[in-house]
């Protein structure tokens, strides 16, 4: 019997479950369809701000649902999440009503919705990977070692390891202070020239905002951490060198038998 | 925004810009761009420019993306400037955020200005200027303006938007004797605009205003407009209208230099699909002291171009904006950024930004206290001084830190544990695995605004995507090299009011194909399989063109290895073969030419599948690809059957 093929992202998501069960991350996963209050009150993006345009997002119809008196804003579905950190509110608060004080550790993988015209580079769903670290001194330093490890078991060959650079550039996200846009380099001879020493955007990353902590029940004079978020998609794209990012959801053997 | 270097220059060049009252150059435009890239924002490009007026002049425009928490203060070319000059300490010799002055007159004119809901608009200061002498704008204004692409009006309008994208403060100019007066007594008035029933204009329609570039946009009851005793003369931070428009007739004028709720005026924009340069700064809230500012140097610029005399200003003010400050200890800043930043290199920081500090040195913290300046209203909380420091140091500056290990043991996540075993089982049964989209032609919930409109709902099953992946790779399966294709899927769907995950699996058939589905039951465990993942591999693109299957029989002699006939097609046959392979075999006596009688001898069938890169392929392309085959295994004696 011929054996299947495991498509990239499950690959991806296996792979990176690995390295941050390693590190002591726990895998945590959360609804797809989300209110309101977890996919943007509670990560601190205000309404009627600009920043909640930042995220074109795909509302859903009320549903009629006959058995359900009780609405209730905060727990209502509304929309289908634009981002994996509705997982980070849901995670945070469960642990503090089972009376569970940091240190925190967990990732999250799974798919989020933009709404917007797809291309090469764009689709409207897509897969993200988020990390959350919280204690009493988890800071920026321990993000970048984090991401430096992260990415240098994913991106090392068989045939030899890759040296990471991880940068951080200043940049702006409600759920994060200091907020940075993280920048990835490839360096050895191992790593497909088409990559080597070459800086390429990897994603969001940052300090928890202390309002997302309040947010989720978290004493945000005691605790800190760090949360970042990237596309799975982008992470398969570069380590396969694939070039159009809608053929993840193509359902075509012609790509998934490659891997 | 768009910045032009050669603007930047101004902030560094003593007042008035002669070479001998001091300049600190600053360094061309890519290091701009750098400094501003790793320190404050993106940096979407950096195009050279030539303005012809009068003389040829080369200037550099930088397309900066700033972020929406600086939308306050760096949606202007002074913004920008105040960052260089942080990032590269290069001191500002000309600061207009830093003058002290004040709008008192002495002259009184008849101007009132009433403000109905305060929480909508916190500040309106009107100046009057009466005199003044319309006309084209001198070349460095008009420069300018072209330079960042703005059109050049005259010199009323110009200066008005020059401060606007100097200071970044919003500005209007109407034309007083435009306004309506009741016995010499002019008023302006900031209000909602009518309800439909209380309209003076027809019946059963709402307040209606022409635009400056002569487009009706009709009004509701939630925007704030600009009025004088009648008429609508604005869009309160939006647009004006044509009601006071100033033009080349113009003797009088009234200046509008105020401040607008952002939400009110992103709402407002958004309903007349109406986003102007004034409407994207007042969205981002700016602060209420930038409107004197605006005013002082609208007032100022316009009666040096078109003369005039200044008589005076209203400023309705009814609540200054409190003065800010924040708290923060060195150790709080460096047990966030996991760094070792003295108590100097913070204060160079401070210093580099303006922002007026001091530290108490008694407590061993070293407690420092600093001033917000009015225009920094994205400084709130002291993680965002943490920021500051972290982003003027540099983010390099960040060391690279492994968190420390953990008393317990990460969990075991029972989900993802079943899923990765069902996939391994479905792999090792040869089903290859599938993501297809969530959305659907029908299901239980709809998406309300999904922008290509097509497929609005939300899954119920599996099933109909994979039967749609499992037609699709049918048709590919010789060039998959399949005998079957086998998929499954584990994916959401929203069912019996309920979203959940479950298994789908397609297999083909005679009839078609089969599908199955079936719900997931989490497992405990306390451990995670070690599954493999798979070597390396480098996605190689693939044709979307269709492909053309032949196959090719041969006798040969016993003995001949396949492998040996496999080498030569695949040599012969070009680039156009993507997929070889040996799909029968049989032995037989007797004979023919291939070795004379009765010797032994084999029969070999090979699929070859043919396809281009680059169109279509036809059936002689193909045709002439196996002519040449033919042609070759012939000379090695192998006869094709």
């Amino acid at each position: 019997m011929q054996r299947g093929h495991l498509h990239p992202i499950s690959s991806l998501v296996r792979q990176s479950n690995k390295v941050f069960f390693d590190m002591g991350f726990s895998l945590e996963d959360g609804p797809l369809i989300e209110s309101e209050w977890y996919n943007f009150d509670a990560l601190n993006v205000p309404k009627d701000h600009p920043a909640r345009d930042m995220q074109d997002t795909f509302f859903l119809k009320p549903q009629i649902n006959a058995g359900n008196t009780q609405i209730n804003a905060k727990n209502t579905p509304t929309l289908l999440r634009t981002h994996t950190s509705n997982v980070q509110i849901r995670y945070m608060e469960s642990q503090i009503k089972k009376g569970i004080q940091p240190p925190y550790r967990i990732v999250s993988m799974g798919k989020v919705f933009r709404n917007e015209a797809t291309d090469m580079g764009h689709e409207s769903e897509f897969f993200q990977i988020e990390a959350l670290a919280i204690g009493e001194d988890v800071t920026l330093a321990h993000l970048k070692g984090t991401l430096t490890r992260f990415f240098k078991e994913i991106f090392s060959s068989s045939d030899g390891a890759a040296s990471v650079g991880v940068r951080f550039r200043p940049s702006f996200f409600p759920f994060t202070e200091p907020s940075v846009e993280v920048d990835m380099r490839l360096v050895g001879e191992h790593v497909p020239e088409k990559l080597r020493d070459k800086w390429m955007e990897m994603g969001g990353a940052g300090m928890v905002h202390p309002n997302v902590l309040k947010n989720s029940g978290v004493d945000s004079k005691k605790y800190q951490g760090f949360a970042f978020g990237f596309g799975i998609d982008r992470l398969a794209m570069i380590k396969w060198g694939i070039d159009d990012i809608r053929l993840m959801h193509s359902a075509d053997l012609r790509f998934i038998n490659q891997f | 925004m768009k910045v032009s270097v050669k603007w930047l220059q101004t902030f560094f060049s003593a007042e008035g810009g002669s070479a001998s009252g001091g300049r600190a150059s600053l360094p061309d435009a890519q290091a701009l761009a750098d400094a501003l890239t790793f320190h404050a924002f993106e940096i979407e490009s950096t195009i050279e420019s030539t303005a012809q007026i009068g003389h040829a002049v080369s200037n550099f425009v930088l397309d900066v993306k700033v972020t929406p928490n600086r939308g306050h203060d760096c949606l202007s070319h002074r913004g920008i400037a105040k960052e260089i000059s942080a990032i590269l300490n290069i001191p500002m010799k000309n600061d207009p955020l830093a003058l002290r002055f004040n709008l008192n007159s002495t002259l009184r004119f008849n101007l009132n200005v009433s403000i109905e809901n305060p929480r909508l608009c916190s500040r309106y200061i009107a100046g009057y200027i009466r005199g003044v002498k319309v006309g084209p704008s001198p070349d460095w204004l008009r420069e300018s303006l072209e330079s960042i692409g703005q059109k050049s009006i005259n010199n009323i309008v110009d200066a008005a938007n020059y401060i606007m994208f100097n200071i970044g403060q919003p500005l209007h100019a109407f034309d007083a004797e435009k306004l309506v007066s009741k016995d010499e007594q002019y008023s302006i008035i900031i209000r909602n605009a009518r309800k439909p029933s209380f309209a003076k204009a027809s019946a059963g329609e709402g307040e209606k205003m022409v635009s400056l570039d002569g487009k009706e946009y009709a009004l509701t009851d939630s925007m704030l407009v600009i009025a004088d005793g009648e008429r609508v003369l604005g869009v309160a931070g939006v647009k004006g209208g044509k009601a006071a428009e100033v033009n080349e007739a113009t003797t009088d004028i009234i200046i509008e230099s105020a401040n607008f709720d952002g939400a009110s005026v992103r709402k407002t924009a958004q309903a007349l699909k109406l986003r102007t340069d004034a409407s994207q700064r007042f969205e981002q809230s700016l602060s209420p002291e930038l409107a004197a500012y605006g005013m002082r140097a609208v007032a100022d610029m316009i009666v040096q171009l078109a003369g005039g005399e200044l008589v005076g200003f209203v400023d309705e003010y009814p609540v200054p904006q409190e003065k800010k400050e924040l708290s923060i200890s060195l150790q709080k800043i460096n047990s966030v950024l996991g760094t070792n930043f003295t108590q100097s290199q913070v204060e160079d920081v401070f210093n580099r930004l303006g922002l007026p500090h001091t530290c108490d040195e008694a407590s061993p913290h070293r407690i420092f206290k600093v001033e917000v300046p009015f225009e920094r209203l994205d400084l709130e909380i002291p993680e965002d001084i943490t920021e500051e420091i972290a982003r003027i140091e540099g983010y390099d500056k960040i060391p690279v830190a492994d968190l420390p290990s953990l008393k317990d043991a990460p969990d075991i996540n029972e989900n993802f544990y079943q899923t990765e075993k069902i996939r391994e089982e479905l792999m090792q049964k040869g089903y290859s695995e599938v993501y297809t989209s969530i959305f659907a032609e029908k299901g239980e919930r709809v998406v309300a605004n999904k922008v290509d409109g097509v497929r609005p709902y939300l899954r119920s099953n599996l099933s109909e995507g994979l039967a749609e992946a499992l037609q699709k790779n049918v048709r590919n399966k010789d060039l998959l090299g399949l005998k079957e294709v086998k998929l499954f899927e584990i994916g959401t769907v929203w069912k019996g009011g309920k979203e959940s995950t479950v298994v789908g699996m397609a297999i083909e058939t005679k009839q078609g194909g089969k599908i199955t589905e079936a719900a997931l039951n989490p497992i405990k465990s306390d451990h995670y399989d070690d599954f493999p993942i798979p070597d390396d591999v480098r996605y190689r693109p693939f044709s979307k063109f269709p492909f053309i299957v032949r196959d090719i029989a041969l006798w040969t002699a016993a003995g001949t290895k396949p492998e040996e006939i496999l080498e030569l097609i695949r040599k012969e046959s070009g680039s156009l073969l993507v997929r070889s392979e040996l799909f029968d075999t049989f032995s037989a006596k007797g004979g023919s030419a291939s070795g004379g009688e009765n010797r032994p001898r084999i029969s070999y069938a090979f699929r070859l599948v043919l396809q281009s890169f680059e169109k279509t392929l036809t059936d002689e392309e193909a045709n002439a690809v196996m002519e040449n085959v033919y042609k070759e295994v012939k000379k090695r004696g192998w006869e094709p059957r």
